[in-house]
């Protein structure tokens, strides 16, 4: 968690106070749980009631708004509690009224894809957007000078170009768990199909060629816009970021270019639900109304790059003020979904991950249970043309089992995954180091996949390699493969330190089943992958 | 005692009657107990409600209003027990409510606006220079000729075919006219019925033929947009912070409220359809109190001048907005000279032209 911590507090952007830094910290704290637990609502300290605080369903690149909520609530009196999802799970959420009682209100970069759910949207009392910013993409100025581009002249088809030149590539975030990478993949889409008016099946169906040649210049994917500028800082060979513009200003060294034939902008609703009663609607109403106050709007732009949606209030300088066409978003949930649906089993290059899984003696009885049943949950979320090893470990490697789910019989690799699953046991002693040793060595140089490893232990190190050993075996890896990173899982009696270091030496980041649950950790892992 | 100060007034803030409390202390009224009304209104009245001085005029008449906003359409699937009134953004949802809750006839209509365009002036220019629309000289307005756009809409026209648009960057894609969602908003309800009434050769449409006969245009008029904003003042906004279409069907009133609110509209345009439909905000009393305030906001002659402020025209009295717009005149088609506007169809017609438009044929 630590890591997570720092690297958020990293590059949160501008005038971080102390003061602001420990309250992002607490909020983050507070979300991570609920991002990753399936625990009940009333024992959650994130959901619980509280008199004068409105606990919002929240896109997390809202994180950078922490600043003017504090500034908000010093005016009014209200206070802000955040928790962070990705708009998919946002919106079923809302469809299945899991979010009655539990949230006050919801904060989305867009109400479009709720819209297009009739379930989700009779939830809804009133929406009001209080800011926007639309999708663009960030390059570095030295490859922008390469491509011999003119920033306000570039178009989504000369980006295209560029990646089947093999001349630019790019991170974005995974348009299923984030907002942001969701927002990106329509404006792409959009882009690249041609269409003139909002996208249909047929639109998509077409475009699907000239996208997956796109989307072969991907070679980051985040569950997170933040994590998405780590490994990009750290990884150094990118060469651009497909992002909203309010976070690609945020990272030094971009030119921020918003294609000429045409973005989508998320416009940031603060929205009301009908399950809350008059009282908290009021709140709701009174913190919209502050928000959009021009002393808030002008702070809005300054803070966050966003631009303001007051007539009287300017954006913030250096956000270029040129017209763009607005992409349309689609009309219908069908060609919304079906072009998530192509993104993730069709389009995007394929994920290869290494599951190091503790099953020594101590995971025995619940623990195993615990992690049988998350594994199998998996098994329902994993890709078309995804390679996935399960490599269980006691007092050293137990077994090595790899699978491919294949897009002409997907059923039979799954069903390997779940048969290896079940065959799990515990016993040994904990070989953390002299496994994941063993990992990167089954994964080899990349391949042109999405490669990672997932750590999953209940315990300290107490056999095999130690961690120096460990990190002296990293360092002398090929850069190929440093590139590689560990998502450890904090679970059971595993010790924070040890996890972190792992993460933050390979690049990964740390995700927490202590405070949350194995099943919401391995989910929002996904993201990663 | 401090801290007991402060725990009273979280409890006030917490129970949001503190606008009662200061507009009390404001007005020295407090001998008289002021009454508080909860209705839901249509977004684009928000900000009238939220004015200080109308929270005062209000107060002064023994009223705290306390308002959420809705779709006008959406309004019906709200339970509305506990308001004492509703305040949709057009007759025909206005008629649905007060058939539902029984609420009495004739519906107080305190004022009304017509939906415009807006537009920027690039591609307003573009419009007039291929026979779409015909622009004041010198002025920042003008008239959509709807019968030529309808016909370009039909014949899925794009900017790029106009000439004049390939100097700007924004203008490609589909010509349409971004409109809220007519299933949930009034404003794009409203937009149908002005359009429906053209393409049915000038008749408002009555019959299930007439439907059919209009419903393939109106459907493309919806379908081309995608996902449509929920409410007029979403789609103003996106509108005023340089996102979104390049025309977009707004109500005159969000207009004129933000000329009163600023100096200068930068290169806005305002383009009146030459057949436009009226939204007459109407209100459904649920209580006594409820209609007792609608009657206000039709007589009280402060309120019609607060009205005003928010770009609204009062009913009966069209010199009372024209003079007090005068510093827009540039912006305004103040008298609505060369604007037609037709009746609306009843609304089980209208919702009949919304979900066909909005149905996937």
């Amino acid at each position: 968690m630590s890591t997570r911590h720092t690297r958020h507090a990293r590059h949160t952007r501008h005038r971080l106070t102390a003061a602001t830094a420990v309250l992002a910290v607490a909020l983050l704290t507070a979300t991570a749980s609920a991002c990753t637990s399936a625990q009940k609502p009333s024992q959650d300290p994130a959901t619980a009631p509280e008199p004068g605080t409105l606990r919002v369903l929240a896109s997390s690149e809202l994180s950078d708004m922490t600043p003017v909520l504090a500034r908000v609530e010093k005016d009014t009196g209200i206070k802000v509690r955040p928790t962070y999802m990705g708009t998919l799970d946002a919106v079923d959420m809302l469809a299945g009224g899991k979010t009655d009682g539990v949230y006050d209100a919801l904060w989305l970069s867009s109400n479009d894809y709720l819209r297009l759910r009739p379930d989700a949207a009779k939830k809804v009392v009133s929406e009001t957007s209080v800011m926007a910013s639309p999708v663009a993409i960030g390059v570095k100025a030295a490859t922008v000078a390469e491509l011999g581009w003119k920033p306000e002249q570039v178009t989504w088809s000369q980006v295209e170009e560029a990646v089947q030149d093999g001349k630019l590539t790019y991170g974005m975030t995974d348009p299923a768990r984030s907002n942001s990478g969701f927002s990106t993949l329509i404006s792409v889409a959009s882009g690249l199909s041609g269409a003139q008016s909002a996208l249909t099946d047929a639109d998509v169906t077409k475009a699907t060629p000239r996208l997956k040649e796109f989307f072969k210049g991907q070679k980051l994917t985040s569950g997170s816009s933040g994590w998405l500028a780590d490994a990009y800082e750290r990884r150094g060979t990118v060469d651009a970021l497909l992002n909203y513009e309010s976070v690609l200003k945020g990272i030094p060294g971009l030119t921020v270019i918003r294609p000429r034939d045409g973005v989508v902008t998320a416009d940031y609703p603060v929205t009301s639900l009908a399950s809350t009663d008059a009282t908290t609607r009021e709140e709701v109403r009174r913190l919209t109304e502050a928000l959009r106050t021009p002393a808030i709007q002008r702070r809005i732009t300054d803070v966050t790059h966003r631009r303001p949606v007051v007539a009287s209030v300017p954006p913030a300088a250096g956000l270029d003020t040129s017209r763009r066409r607005e992409l349309p978003f689609p009309g219908s949930r069908s060609v919304a979904d079906g072009l998530l649906d192509a993104y993730e089993n069709e389009l995007r290059r394929p994920s290869r991950t290494v599951y190091v899984l503790d099953t020594s003696g101590s995971m025995g009885g619940e623990r195993l249970s615990a992690l049988k049943a998350a594994l199998r949950g998996l098994t329902g979320d994993f890709r078309q043309r995804e390679e996935v090893t399960l490599m269980p470990f006691g007092s050293d490697v137990k077994s090595v089992r790899t699978h491919v789910v294949s897009p002409a019989d997907p059923k039979s690799g799954l069903d390997a995954i779940r048969r290896d699953t079940d065959a799990l046991n515990a016993d040994g002693d904990t070989a953390i180091y002299t496994s994941l040793e063993k990992a990167y060595r089954q994964l080899g140089a990349d391949r042109d996949t999405f490669t990672s490893i997932v750590l999953m232990t209940d315990g300290e190190n107490t056999a095999g390699a130690k961690a120096s050993e460990f990190d002296g075996f990293y360092r002398r890896l090929p850069a190929g493969q440093r590139d590689i990173p560990v998502f450890p899982i904090l679970f059971g009696d595993s010790d924070r330190a040890e996890l972190a270091h792992i993460a933050e030496l390979t690049g990964g980041r740390l995700f927490d089943a202590q405070q949350g649950s194995l099943d919401g950790a391995f989910k929002e892992i996904r993201g990663y992958q | 005692m401090r801290r007991i100060a402060g725990i009273v007034l979280a409890v006030l803030l917490i129970c949001g009657v503190v606008a009662a409390v200061l507009a009390g202390r404001d007005n020295g009224d407090q001998g008289t107990a002021t009454k508080t009304v909860r209705g839901v209104v249509g977004s684009e009245k928000a900000e009238f409600f939220a004015d200080p001085d109308v929270v005062k005029a209000l107060a002064t008449k023994g009223y705290t209003v306390k308002t959420e906003t809705s779709g006008s359409w959406a309004m019906e699937g709200l339970d509305l027990k506990g308001y004492d009134f509703a305040f949709p953004s057009s007759k025909a949802p206005a008629d649905e409510l007060a058939a539902k809750y029984k609420a009495r006839q004739p519906l107080p209509r305190p004022f009304y606006s017509p939906l415009v365009v807006v537009a920027h002036r690039n591609a307003a220019e573009v419009l007039a220079a291929n026979g779409l629309a015909v622009l004041d000289k010198g002025q920042h307005r003008g008239t959509l000729k709807m019968a030529a756009y309808l016909a370009a809409a039909g014949k899925d026209r794009t900017w790029q075919q106009l000439k004049g648009a390939d100097r700007y960057g924004e203008l490609t894609g589909t010509l349409y006219i971004a409109s809220t969602d007519p299933e949930s908003s009034s404003s794009g309800a409203l937009y149908l019925a002005a359009t429906s009434y053209v393409a049915n050769g000038g008749r408002v449409v009555a019959s299930e033929a007439d439907v059919d006969r209009t419903a393939p245009l109106m459907h493309k008029l919806i379908s081309v947009q995608g996902a449509q904003q929920p409410s007029s003042d979403a789609a103003f906004r996106d509108f005023v912070s340089g996102a979104g279409n390049p025309l977009v069907m707004v109500y005159e009133s969000q207009v004129a409220a933000l000329l009163g609110d600023r100096q200068s509209a930068g290169d806005l345009t305002v383009l009146y359809p030459d057949t436009t439909a009226n939204s007459d905000h109407t209100v459904v009393p649920l209580t006594e109190e409820g209609r007792a305030l609608g009657e206000l906001l039709s007589d009280d002659p402060v309120l019609r001048k607060l009205a005003v402020r928010h770009g609204f025209r009062p009913q009966g009295d069209a010199a009372e907005f024209v003079a007090a717009t005068a510093a827009h005149a540039a912006y305004l088609n103040q008298t609505l000279t060369g604007v037609r506007q037709p009746p609306v169809p009843t609304s089980k017609v209208l919702h009949e032209i919304a979900l066909r438009a909005r149905g996937q044929s």
